[in-house]
């Protein structure tokens, strides 16, 4: 592209936009910067419109739906899934929490079946690793018998139209599924085995067997994780990018944070821009700002449904 | 999901003028009471809405009570596969179920028999020779499993089709019937499904009245046969009806 820039200048007056964007994308980013505003009319340290609907899936246990973005469509589904186990010898007073993030083909051009995306490994891992660490979920609430039997915690996040910072998202939607899930309620059989109690016979077969976890239908989450990706090009800190702004400006970082602001982890995978420490500061103010909004959007998320 | 924002969704069911005749003396011999209460030919509410993926060149979202199902296009696009060269164009579909779609984690059924069958139902309804040399992608994720899955990705992805602005003779509609002893019911749900002696799915193209794909299994007598597909044509026809409202709807909100 090193010869095109000069002519990009003299064709740009001339040419139908959408072309100009097609053929020169980095110098139709630039000449947005300049103005400081971005293609979809956002300011460069807006984050996109969030909203989330909690209870999406009837056959989950949790689940909620992120949407991202001024559509009515939602970019991510997170669904949790709950079995019984035998906890592990070491940790015998403890849960345990399996997550996963797929990227069907559906969801954007470059995945194709059979041949899964890079990207939904490493944001698997991340995920997990945040979740873990972030302490959001005490692993000992989801212990039921010690040493005989855990609750065994599957959520799966399912990306359902990628258009950038999918952790952020993905990690959003694994939160409102967190506060919207409800541990079914399991009993002690006769033989020592776990079993759900289900709705219809769950009342006449309480003199039998008392049901183990009647309090502990919810979980406690504390310092839930909220994240924000921003990328850095040149000067500029763009917070939130679309899948566009990605594969064309190429330093991304992402910054957690808890409730309390407190910073959980960064990540910055290579890129060809450095992040110097202003820069890192500048981001977690953006990123002080992203967890507010967030918050506030979990919290109605949860009120609504206790309306419903 | 979206079902709260829209309209109320529109329904489908058959007629009670074309099945009457033959079918009467079923209703004296009820045995079997829906899980969800409906009629034996009562079809769930179909919500149905495109353009639910934005990376893809169109996309559909389809919800018939518990069964929720997204499709997306892609292409005409550049064929992957070191294929021979071709006049017309190929379509290669996929379906794949959330881990999360059946009641039990991670037990979908075969993806490959049900893509192959989507494949088949729609090929006949696509005008190939209009993207020759290149291939369209049909991709449909199984969000929940509810019953009839395959009869709504065939639906929802003729919609998507459309959305994405291939050429089609016509859209195809798809539904199918479960033969419970002496009663059909149209539409089932998953534990209808599982109890069934006989399924019988019929796609269409209902402005042509032609079928692209007859599936029977199981026990049937040939009048049985022949009231199940009056049924099922009876349903493809009106399902055709509200898909192309949505489509209209979605034409005529984008002009705006």
């Amino acid at each position: 592209m090193g010869g095109s820039t000069n002519g990009a200048t003299d064709l740009s007056s001339e040419m139908e936009v959408d072309a100009f964007r097609r053929l020169f994308p980095l110098r139709f980013h630039e000449r947005h910067l300049l103005e400081s505003v971005r293609p979809d009319a956002r300011s460069l340290g807006k984050a996109r419109e969030t909203s989330l609907a909690l209870g999406a899936v009837a056959s989950a246990d949790g689940s909620a739906l992120a949407k991202i973005g001024c559509t009515v469509n939602p970019t991510m589904l997170a669904a949790i899934k709950m079995e019984v186990m035998t906890p592990a010898k070491e940790t015998p007073d403890e849960g345990c929490v399996a997550i996963d993030f797929h990227m069907p083909p559906i969801c954007s051009p470059i995945v194709r079946p059979g041949r899964p995306a890079e990207a939904a490994p490493v944001v698997s891992k991340q995920l997990s690793d945040t979740i873990i660490s972030s302490g959001m979920i005490d692993l000992k609430e989801l212990s039921l018998v010690s040493g005989k039997a855990a609750w065994m915690v599957y959520l799966d996040i399912y990306c359902l139209d990628a258009d950038g910072a999918l952790f952020d998202a993905a990690l959003l939607a694994a939160a409102a599924a967190f506060s919207h899930l409800q541990i079914p309620v399991v009993s002690l059989n006769d033989d020592g085995r776990i079993v759900v109690v289900s709705k219809e016979n769950g009342g006449d077969k309480k003199e039998k067997n008392k049901p183990v976890n009647e309090e502990k239908r919810k979980l406690k989450l504390k310092n839930i994780p909220f994240a924000l990706t921003c990328i850095l090009h040149k000067k500029y800190i763009l917070a939130d990018p679309t899948a566009e702004e990605e594969s064309i400006m190429e330093t991304l970082i992402t910054i957690v944070l808890d409730s309390s602001c407190q910073l959980v982890s960064l990540y910055k995978p290579g890129g060809p821009a450095l992040a110097y420490e202003s820069v890192v500061q500048d981001c977690i103010a953006l990123s002080r700002q992203r967890v507010k909004e967030l918050q506030k959007v979990l919290n109605e998320s949860i009120l609504d449904m206790e309306v419903d | 999901m979206a079902a709260k924002g829209g309209a109320a969704p529109a329904t489908y069911s058959p007629s009670p003028t074309t099945y009457k005749k033959k079918r009467a003396p079923i209703f004296t011999d009820v045995d079997w009471v829906r899980p969800d209460g409906r009629d034996f030919h009562h079809c769930r509410p179909a919500f149905l809405r495109t353009g639910a993926v934005n990376a893809a060149s169109g996309s559909a979202y389809a919800e018939f009570g518990n069964t929720k199902v997204i499709v997306s296009i892609f292409g005409p696009r550049e064929s992957k596969k070191a294929l021979m060269y071709s006049d017309t164009g190929r379509l290669n579909c996929n379906v794949s179920y959330t881990t999360f779609a059946t009641p039990v984690r991670g037990q979908a059924s075969d993806n490959k028999e049900i893509s192959s069958q989507l494949h088949k139902s729609l090929e006949g309804a696509i005008m190939l020779d209009t993207f020759p040399k290149t291939t369209v992608d049909v991709f449909a994720l199984v969000l929940e499993s509810g019953g009839c899955d395959l009869p709504v990705v065939i639906s929802c992805a003729s919609l998507a089709l459309a959305d994405a602005g291939i050429m089609m003779y016509d859209l195809v509609a798809a539904v199918s019937v479960s033969c419970l002893g002496k009663n059909l019911v149209i539409d089932p749900v998953s534990e209808e499904e599982n109890y069934q002696d006989g399924s019988l799915t019929i796609t269409c193209l209902p402005s042509r009245n032609e079928v692209s794909q007859l599936t029977i299994t199981g026990e049937w007598s040939s009048p049985k046969i022949h009231e199940g597909m009056e049924l099922c044509l009876d349903a493809c026809a009106k399902l055709g009806k509200i898909m192309r409202s949505c489509l209209k709807e979605s034409a005529s909100t984008s002009q705006e």
